[in-house]
């Protein structure tokens, strides 16, 4: 597989094949900084440009920009709490508060690190087990696909700062909304109100609303409490200190797994590895209460994740010709044009192509981690522009971006009417966060269960026993029991150190 | 002097519009069409674009407005001007659509002046490799054991799930249906083993069956596909005048002059005619396939009878 | 806080809001999910789903009514940036409107602008110079360098 990958490389590194590797990944992550704008439109408008290259330039390029997006969605969601994609939505929770105790620096390079090394881990896995990795995921059919939901859903409440219960709330009423348009199993309308609604809401909209717009409605008429950023940035500030390299190993490494594995799995992705990673982390800290503060692991893992998963989501796509999601099917589309046909046998028929695009990415990531680390500067640099002067380009990119999509105007003023709720939602201290998450992973759930019946005749037991849903079906058990334990040790502890603090001052 | 040239530019456009009207095309046209961007109906719409401009000396736009399959460009393009400038990317859902919704803000076929359909191609009946022999062992183990043999299809209400059930209809046999997310999750799902047969297009199928992942057992156009000639067809097999075939095509708003509609017409018959045109479109699996208005016409109502009694019989619930 | 001031308390009513909006919304959400064919659990129909979920939005609604109102040292919920909602509401709403009819650089002007006096320190002459930048900005980014399918004017 080295030698093969060697042979990669040597395509990859002639001058003409970097030009469109370099231009791709500098145009993702451009579109990855804007929000609102997105891959798929990006991909769709140089569709064309595609014809007129070969097949292997065609797909450096467009693959480019998918997983260049993720490097740039974080940069957005760190300086400017607004997620540039939907799988950037995490970095918000730690970027943001970051960036406003003055170390967006320091988020900055993290977010950038993390993202290379997620990248990496994935390029790896590509490398060394692209066929295990897709047997893997062949097996998992529509009972496996919804214990994994279910695993979510409990670690999705995880998610936010505030209380369990407005978590949980919050949680339910994304997947109220998720729950809008056609359901997948009959076709029936549901929540149908106008005609535009039919195709459901889009998880654009609803995430620029909920962050974006929100976001931009707070601080539009009050400045923002923040610290004045540094007139230069000292390198030495933007690094961290080796204990907080040290502190960021593990995060990382459960960050690349996790989006390595949601990656390959068709119909998952950056998004839900994003915030599977993130609620994970917070899972297994030993300090959750640090998380929504600026925790830098919990900045790490959701971008090593989101990483990793746009680069073995090129898994199903190399190896069995089967797009994960809309944009990889852009990209299979222009692959046919140019008359490839992608499937098992590209491999073997077509090893430049096949190993060219892989080490692509290698190349991909090291441009990218070049580019990203010395604009950091400028980027914080940027912080120092009065919100008040940045908000309405934000808002432009936002409905300029948000129309783009569908050719929308339904879509427009959905997210404004979304930015409204979140802006509402904060206020009354509902975490918006966790309906994003009950929106992607609802419907997920509700049409894999369901799909599970109409399989297996509506019999139960299928959930046990299938070997790999077993084992999924065992750990949500755990994770139950872990989180009640946890919920109650934590009661008892505050109960502890309430009385402490009772005995300890003096009555009023 | 910035903000001259942008109070100034649209009162120029303004003033040299109503001198316009002599020559047809004098300005852009667009092609609308109701789905994403890069589907095959966004890739076929630019190339046709692309290549339509050159004819028409005008530039010729793609403007995408995805929704409920499609229906949403279809009533858009229906309320436009009759003018020649607004074309339509058709797709063989603009028939599922008739049948399949209750109302609908337009006329599906009396709202509509259609041009020429561009290419058709059929659906593939495929399965696992080695499972059944032949289409017609298919059909006999799903009579044999009815509701255990498993159609997985890209959705709800779309061709492909049609096919399958009006391939239910017109056999013995009595298949389970199960609803993905589109092809490639139904296709996904095929090669996993959770469903037994997979009906869609080359674009979904041929992947795996170049690599020996699936058997194509049959196809469903009237004749036999010039691009596999050993595959029989069903109607030759199992179900005699079984014909489906999916399509693309070009539509207007009703009531455009006759004298634009022919002039579109040769413009489209020109663009399929070029050599990169051409092999867009067998690249995607169908056959070029240039026709005159009535033609198609009688193609959609054709499709838009077969596809009702299939729905009443299946017994799918209109939207 | 050693003392609360009584008026800085909020009132039994302004801490039912939270969970009383919840509720209106668990139980609108119900109401039409009741219209939807149920089935079972094993064969659920498309209404099982949406009636559970709106049932469980209530029952929680009504949970975080209960813990809420019985803390009295409940945080008040922060105020409400009127002038903030209104124009950014404003200028998002005009870009709706216009873009269809009137292409995307006059919508993208108009947004922009109302969508700046938001901000209570806007003065006319920097909201127009603003505006000006930000749409020819706009255009070029997303008509030229990305070439989106927007009419930039009318059908031009």
């Amino acid at each position: 597989m080295l030698d093969q990958f060697i042979l990669g490389l040597s395509v990859v590194m002639q001058p003409n094949v970097l030009v469109y590797a370099f231009f791709g990944v500098f145009l993702g992550q451009l579109i990855g900084v804007l929000p609102g704008v997105g891959a798929i439109t990006a991909i769709s408008l140089l569709l064309p440009v595609t014809f007129y290259l070969d097949a292997t330039s065609s797909m450096i390029l467009l693959a480019g920009i998918y997983y260049g997006s993720q490097y740039g969605g974080s940069i957005a969601s760190i300086l400017l709490n607004l997620p540039g994609t939907p799988s950037s939505v995490v970095t918000c929770l730690e970027g943001y508060p970051l960036a406003q105790s003055n170390r967006a620096g320091l988020a900055l390079f993290v977010a950038a690190f993390s993202s290379f090394l997620g990248g990496m881990v994935g390029v790896a896995i590509l490398v060394l087990a692209a066929i295990p990795m897709t047997v893997i995921a062949l097996k998992f059919g529509a009972p496996e696909y919804a214990m994994l939901v279910i695993i979510g859903l409990l670690a999705a409440s995880m998610i936010g700062a505030g209380s369990q219960i407005r978590s949980l709330a919050m949680v339910v009423l994304g997947i109220a909304l998720g729950l809008v348009g056609a359901d997948a199993t009959t076709g029936y309308y549901r929540f149908v109100a106008m005609p535009e609604l039919a195709d459901g809401i889009s998880l654009v909209s609803l995430a620029m609303g909920l962050f974006g717009v929100s976001e931009v409605i707070r601080h539009a008429s009050r400045r923002p409490a923040r610290g004045a950023p540094p007139l230069s940035v000292n390198m030495r500030d933007v690094i961290p200190t080796r204990a907080q390299a040290k502190s960021l190993i593990f995060p990382i490494m459960r960050g690349s797994s996790i989006g390595s594995f949601f990656g390959a799995l068709p119909g998952t992705g950056a998004a839900i590895a994003s915030f599977m990673a993130y609620a994970l982390e917070k899972r297994f800290s030993r300090n959750p209460e640090k998380f929504g503060k600026g925790h830098l692991p919990g900045l790490a893992a959701p971008e090593s994740a989101n990483n990793a998963a746009s680069q073995t989501g090129f898994i199903p796509t190399l190896t069995l010709g089967v797009p994960g999601d809309a944009v990889m099917a852009l990209i299979i589309g222009a692959l046919i044009l140019n008359g490839i046909i992608p499937g098992p046998r590209l491999i073997v028929d077509q090893p430049e192509l096949f190993w060219g695009v892989i080490a692509s990415f290698f190349v991909g990531n090291i441009i990218l981690l070049l580019i990203n680390i010395p604009l950091i500067k400028i980027w914080v640099l940027l912080l120092r522009i009065p919100y008040q002067k940045l908000y309405p380009m934000i808002l432009l990119m936002i409905c300029v971006g948000v129309y783009s999509h569908r050719t929308s105007v339904t879509d427009v003023l959905l997210t404004l009417a979304f930015g409204v709720l979140g802006y509402l939602m904060k206020n009354y201290r509902f975490e918006p966060a966790p309906v994003l998450l009950g929106f992607v992973l609802g419907p997920l759930l509700e049409d894999n269960f369901r799909r599970t019946m109409l399989l297996y005749g509506g019999d139960f037991t299928i959930f046990g026993t299938r070997p790999i849903s077993a084992i999924l079906s065992i750990c949500s058990v755990i994770l139950i029991v872990w989180a009640i334990w946890s919920g109650l040790s934590q009661r008892r502890k505050t109960a502890r150190d309430t009385m402490k603090r009772n005995t300890l001052t003096s009555p009023r | 002097m910035f903000k001259k040239l942008l109070t100034t530019l649209p009162l120029v456009a303004a003033l040299a519009m109503p001198a316009a009207a002599q020559e047809f095309p004098d300005r852009a046209l667009r092609i609308v069409h109701g789905f994403g961007p890069g589907g095959n109906a966004d890739t076929v719409s630019r190339i046709m674009a692309e290549q339509m401009s050159k004819g028409l000396g005008q530039p010729v736009v793609v403007e995408s407005r995805p929704g409920a399959g499609g229906t949403v460009a279809s009533g858009y393009v229906s309320n436009e001007d009759p003018d020649g400038y607004t074309m339509q990317l058709m797709v063989g859902g603009h028939a599922v659509a008739a049948a399949l919704y209750e109302s609908l803000p337009y006329e599906s076929v009396d709202g509509f002046t259609f041009i020429s359909t561009l290419g058709q191609f059929p659906f593939m009946v495929a399965t696992r490799a080695g499972e059944y022999d032949s289409i017609e062992a298919l059909i006999a183990a799903a009579a044999a054991a009815p509701g255990t043999i498993k159609i997985g299809h890209s959705g709800v209400g779309s061709t492909q799930h049609l096919t399958g059930e009006l391939l239910d209809l017109r056999t013995a046999a009595d298949f389970l249906h199960i609803p993905y997310k589109g092809g490639a999750a139904a296709s996904t799902a095929l090669m996993g083993g959770e469903v037994d047969v997979v009906i869609d297009t080359g674009t979904v199928i041929r992947p795996q069956s170049e690599a020996g992942v699936y058997d194509i057992l049959a196809i469903t156009s009237a004749e036999r596909w010039p691009d596999a000639p050993d595959v029989p067809t069903v109607s030759e097999t199992v179900a005699e005048g079984f014909a489906v075939v999916s399509w693309t095509g070009i539509g207007m708003p009703a009531g455009v002059p006759d004298e634009i509609a022919d002039r579109i017409r040769t413009e489209v018959h020109a663009a399929l005619a070029a050599p990169n045109v051409n092999k867009m479109i067998a690249s995607l699996g169908a056959k070029p396939s240039p026709s005159t208005g009535e033609e198609m016409t009688a193609l959609i109502e054709g499709q838009i009878s077969v596809w009702s009694e299939v729905i009443e019989s299946a017994g799918i619930d209109k939207r | 806080m050693a003392l609360t001031e009584k008026n800085q308390r909020p009132s039994k009513v302004a801490r039912a809001v939270s969970g009383a909006v919840l509720l209106v919304a668990g139980l609108v959400i119900s109401f039409f999910a009741w219209g939807y064919p149920t089935g079972s659990l094993n064969q659920m129909g498309p209404g099982f789903i949406p009636q559970t979920i709106g049932v469980l939005i209530s029952l929680l609604a009504v949970a975080i009514l209960i813990v809420d109102l019985g803390d009295p040292e409940l945080e008040r919920p922060g105020a409400i940036q009127l002038r903030s909602l209104c124009f950014v509401s404003a200028g998002i709403i005009i870009f709706a409107v216009l873009v269809d009819r009137a292409g995307l650089v006059p919508s993208m002007f108009l947004a922009v602008g109302v969508s700046m006096f938001a901000d209570d320190q806007s003065k006319p002459l920097t909201v127009l110079i603003y505006s000006i930048i930000a749409a020819g900005l706009g255009w070029l980014l997303f008509l030229v360098g990305l070439e989106l399918p927007i009419p930039a004017f009318w059908r031009w």
